[in-house]
């Protein structure tokens, strides 16, 4: 049944699905409600004033369990409040009923807390005030001089949140939030009776302790003991508007409350599908960048990169950028530009650029920062399961038995779902890790994975051989699934394939470093779970077999029957918060939106006919093959909008070289980032906050995002591409983003039901959504594939080519942390940097005494592409070995080292390998000084800019 | 044309031969490697990798060789 979408009416507990009704009769009215409901939801059908009425601080929250003892059992109608409670909270509605007041609850409530009472002007945010106000207690029963906390000291270490024990009731909400929704078990009770206080960590504070700054405790306090800063800085903001967090691809759905244009805080959406009113620190409180000061809101102009910037206007700027990518193509042919769509952008701004590249630049030289990250995802399924897309919704995961994550660490780069994960784990649902680090998910407050499979980096094809080797040998496959939805000619290929003696795990033990028995014991796990689902992020596609690996996961799905219907399925965890839209949208220069290859003439007749043009029937060029066409001569212009490619691709001096030979370079971003460093034409893009639009989260669901303040250069993103492209002499007149999306509905097959209107609607929707799937699809491949069939691939393991060696004798991996975004650009200029303010070296202690390194000192790490320089940090989560760092700070270079092998079919980086020395130095590399250097001149020549005249 | 983009079509063709040796026959495994160039390379690159093997395409491995052969029919 179509859920009505009511972005506000708050049930205070979660829906309860169950074919067993329960009839309660509340004044006098009948409200029919599923068994295991709580009470207070069933309360709040009946009236929504009904809050007040009850003293509902213990467990109003929505995201919250319900106790045993608060869940409705069906019963002998007609029933009312069938429960039993120690201390009568509930029962005082039925009490009332039956004559008592309420003087034993006003005893309750104001024995903890006067100050909460009495400062009615605190904030007005106040469950507790709400509440007493609703009961008429006027008075402080035990007045100011009884026993009291009005002098315990705040706490304000986290740089996001104060807690302020004076005004604290001793709940437990918060307690309860870190525990269950967010997994995380910061928080106690310390302390019996009157001196029981809420204690983080040890009680050495927020910062110091486990929080990882989630916001779920200070969402769930009923009083202001918890609260924003900026909401104490700045006052209750005034009004709201629901948008979607632009970090990362679990998607999550936010109330920005506002107060005029400013945005006050963000709260996680109750409603939002995909975080189920839950967040992490980024989404939540990381917003500031939006409106940092280095936000540059001018276009500018410049020759040369040896230039200092100059101020122009809107029209200068199209006109100067147009002119150039003529010129050139006129001296260098039609194919000597290209651009670079991003996955920060919406679709329709993504589907705006690929759609310029094609028809204006007249070439398919488009491309997108997912070739760095998910493109073997693409490449992986399309060819197994006929789809470039994961097969589930986030939700699937709490029907799993057995959840097999691999090369993802999503407690940190997808903290909602991490969360989600971790509670399932809690119910009792089976873990397998596959990844070459200790991650958080191996081993933490209540988790312990099954089976750690410690593989060694660049190994995984072979590791997945292994397991799927298992399960055919064993006889563990499903062999209905197999015989009715695969296709047989492809399987018994494969079968044959997999069962030679060669991927056992007993011939493969010594390839991935995983015993025999572990990987033998994980397998009959899998494939024993009724369901049993696979995770997987970029330690499974940077490499240069991530797509083979993407199809080898594909293929032990289909073995052992594990698609199409919950619980089960093929997961890729997406980096970027649009990874998978602008995916969607044709970014890839092969594919027009909507995954339809350029060489098919009656597709490209479709395109044409819209767009009025002819397109080039040739696949374009790749990012790498850009890269290496400017440096040969022949591309010399691109348009990037709102990526950082001269930070987040490998091989940074290689991409150095590349820009720098660039005639032109069109960059479009929100700062001068490391990128516009090297650019002709800076065209200032807009913040999440500051356009209309949609963005496709890892599980396909396309979430609107809304404007909440007008952009600071004047322009939306989409609005500035338009431009370019009527300035190109490609007319485009479009007069809001929701026209753009009817035109991706006319020609990508899969997004045919979506519109603006059918989003308002349905609050978000899973492509596909066509005339069969009129809500769209959150489970794919039910009852059969886009190509008919499940398809088994070969992936024979083929070992890098990047080796450890006597010279290199260590292997690199990069990943990611929580408080930081991929390059930084915007976590960085949040106090998010509380919490990770350089990039360092995690080195195993072995490897550390060899050579006479202690925590905290300069490394220089070397690799055949590159060195730089950072600070050493020595543990036990990564194996003798093994080195890992981030790249989330641009003079760290974590990138002048990474080299440029890549995926054999997608061309995605290997960054997960890079085999590398390390030795205790004392000064910055050769590299970080001449970058020092340059970001100097570039620093300046911007400050030129910014008080330049505009002309 | 200079030497940045050869090198990487070298290597890339033979990586992608050496992913798609166990499809088959030698025949399946260089139609594998031939179609992969078709769909997913840009025209100057698939002309490159042409002049390249016309000039002799020494670093080619067989497959990659036969593939490439393939392609110029
Ligand atoms: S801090 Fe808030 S949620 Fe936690 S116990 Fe105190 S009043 Fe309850
Ligand atoms: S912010 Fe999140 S992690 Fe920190 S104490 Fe609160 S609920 Fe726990
Ligand atoms: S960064 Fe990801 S998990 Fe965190 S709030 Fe944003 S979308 Fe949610
Ligand atoms: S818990 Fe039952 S009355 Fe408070």
């Amino acid at each position: 049944m179509l859920q009505h979408f009511d972005p506000n009416k708050d049930y205070g507990t979660p829906a309860r699905v169950s074919e067993n009704l329960v009839t309660l009769n509340i004044d006098g009215v009948e409200v029919t409600v599923p068994e295991g409901t709580s009470v207070l939801r069933a309360l709040l059908k009946r009236t929504s004033t009904f809050l007040n009425c009850v003293p509902a601080i213990t467990w109003k929250h929505s995201a919250l369990a319900v106790s045993a003892q608060w869940k409705l059992k069906v019963a002998a109608a007609p029933c009312f409040l069938y429960h039993t409670c120690r201390k009568r909270h509930v029962c005082y509605y039925a009490e009332q009923q039956a004559g008592e007041t309420a003087p034993q609850h006003h005893g309750a409530v104001h024995l903890r807390s006067p100050a909460g009472l009495s400062d009615l002007s605190s904030n007005g945010n106040c469950e507790l005030q709400d509440v007493a106000g609703a009961v008429g207690l006027r008075e402080v029963r035990y007045g100011f001089e009884g026993n009291n906390h009005l002098d315990a000291k705040k706490d304000e270490s986290n740089p996001y949140f104060t807690f302020d024990p004076s005004k604290c009731i001793v709940c437990s909400r918060c307690v309860r939030a870190c525990e269950e929704v967010q997994g995380t078990f910061a928080l106690t009770i310390d302390g019996r009776g009157f001196d029981s206080k809420v204690a983080a960590g040890q009680d050495d504070g927020f910062l110091a302790s486990d929080c990882v700054s989630c916001g779920a405790c200070v969402q769930a306090c009923p009083t202001s003991t918890l609260m924003e800063n900026s909401v104490i800085e700045r006052g209750q903001p005034e009004h709201s508007v629901v948008t979607t967090c632009a970090y990362c691809g679990v998607g999550c759905a936010f109330k920005a409350e506002m107060k005029g244009n400013e945005v006050i805080r963000m709260v996680p959406f109750k409603d939002g599908e995909a975080n189920r009113g839950h967040s992490c620190v980024k989404g939540r409180f990381a917003f500031g960048y939006a409106t940092h000061d280095d936000r540059v809101t001018e276009p500018m102009i410049r020759d040369s990169i040896d230039q200092p910037w100059k101020k122009v206007s809107w029209e200068e700027a199209f006109s100067f950028a147009a002119g150039r990518i003529k010129d050139i193509q006129a001296k260098y042919g039609r194919e000597s530009v290209g651009g670079i769509t991003s996955s920060r952008c919406t679709n329709e701004e993504t589907y705006l650029v690929q759609k310029l590249i094609r028809a204006a630049f007249g070439n398919n030289n488009t491309d997108t920062c997912a070739r760095v990250c998910h493109s073997p995802t693409g490449y992986g399924l399309k060819t197994t399961l006929g789809e470039s897309a994961g097969t589930q919704t986030f939700d699937s995961v709490m029907k799993a038995d057995m959840v097999m994550v691999i090369g993802a660490n999503p407690t940190a780069a997808h903290p909602v779902f991490g969360s989600r994960l971790k509670r399932r784990v809690r119910e009792g649902c089976g873990l397998i890790i596959a990844d070459p680090r200790t991650t958080e998910l191996v081993k933490s407050p209540h988790i312990i994975a099954d089976h750690h499979l410690k593989l060694r980096p660049g190994t995984n094809v072979a590791f997945i051989n292994a397991m799927a080797h298992v399960v055919i040998t064993e006889g563990l496959e499903d062999k209905e699934f197999i015989a009715n939805r695969c296709d047989n000619t492809a399987y018994n290929k494969w079968r044959e394939f997999i069962s030679e003696e060669r991927h056992a795990p007993e011939q493969t033990e010594d390839i991935t470093g995983i015993p025999a028995a572990e990987i033998r014991s994980a397998a009959r796990l899998f494939a024993a779970a009724p369901n049993a689902a696979i995770f997987y992020g970029l330690g499974v596609t940077e490499h240069s077999q991530g797509s083979s690996m993407v199809m080898g996961i594909a293929n032990l799905a289909l073995a052992t029957g594990n698609i199409g219907r919950e619980g089960v399925g093929v997961n890729p965890l997406r980096g970027q918060n649009n990874v998978q839209g602008s995916c969607d949208m044709g970014s890839f220069p092969h594919e027009l939106p909507g995954y339809q290859h350029v060489a098919d003439d009656a597709i490209r007749g479709r395109f044409e006919a819209s767009w009025g043009v002819t397109l080039d029937n040739e696949p374009g060029l790749r990012i790498p093959n850009m890269f290496n066409s400017a440096i040969d001569g022949t591309f010399r212009g691109m348009y990037c909008q709102g990526e950082d490619i001269a930070q987040s691709d490998p091989n940074t001096n290689h991409v150095d070289q590349a820009l720098r030979s660039l005639d032109c370079l069109i960059v479009q971003d929100i700062f001068l980032n490391e990128t516009a460093k090297y650019a002709h034409v800076f065209l200032p893009g807009a913040s999440f906050l500051e356009k209309d639009g949609t963005f496709t989260n890892a599980e396909r669901r396309i979430n609107r995002v809304r404007q909440v303040m007008p952009p600071l250069s004047g322009m939306a993103d989409w609005e500035v591409t338009m431009a370019l492209s009527n300035a190109l002499g490609y007319e485009m007149n479009y007069s809001h983003p929701s026209e753009i999306m009817d035109e991706i509905a006319t020609l990508a097959p899969t997004f045919k039901g979506v519109s603006y209107d059918r989003l308002e609607e349905l609050g978000s929707i899973q492509w596909p959504c066509n005339d069969a799937a009129p809500e769209g699809t959150p489970t794919m491949h039910i009852e059969n594939f886009p190509i008919g069939l499940g398809n088994f691939a070969i992936t024979e393991y083929v070992a890098t080519e990047e080796r450890s060696t006597r010279k290199f004798p260590l292997l690199l991996t990069t990943g990611r942390i929580l408080s930081q975004y991929n390059v930084g650009a915007q976590t960085r200029r949040t106090p998010n940097q509380a919490w990770h303010d350089e990039d360092v070296l995690d080195l195993h202690i072995s490897d550390a005494e060899m050579r006479g390194i202690s925590d905290g000192d300069w490394v220089g790490i070397s690799s055949r592409a590159g060195d730089t320089v950072m600070r050493a940090r020595i543990t036990d989560k990564v194996q003798p070995g093994v080195v890992y760092t981030t790249f989330h700070h641009p003079g760290s270079g974590a990138n002048v080292v990474t080299t440029d092998n890549s995926d054999w079919a997608t061309n995605c980086p290997e960054y997960k390998v890079t085999a590398v020395q390390v030795v205790k130095v004392n000064s910055p590399s050769s590299w970080q000084q001449n970058y020092q250097n340059f970001d100097d001149q570039q620093q300046d020549f911007l400050k030129q800019g910014r008080e330049s005249v505009s002309q | 044309m200079g030497n940045a983009t050869l090198s990487s079509l070298i290597k890339m063709v033979n990586q992608i031969a050496d992913n798609n040796v166990h499809v088959g026959t030698a025949d399946d495994a260089a139609n594998a490697v031939a179609s992969h160039i078709t769909r997913f390379w840009a025209r100057p690159m698939k002309q490159q990798i042409n002049e390249y093997l016309n000039e002799g395409g020494e670093e080619l491995n067989d497959i990659a060789r036969q593939a490439v052969t393939q392609l110029q029919k």
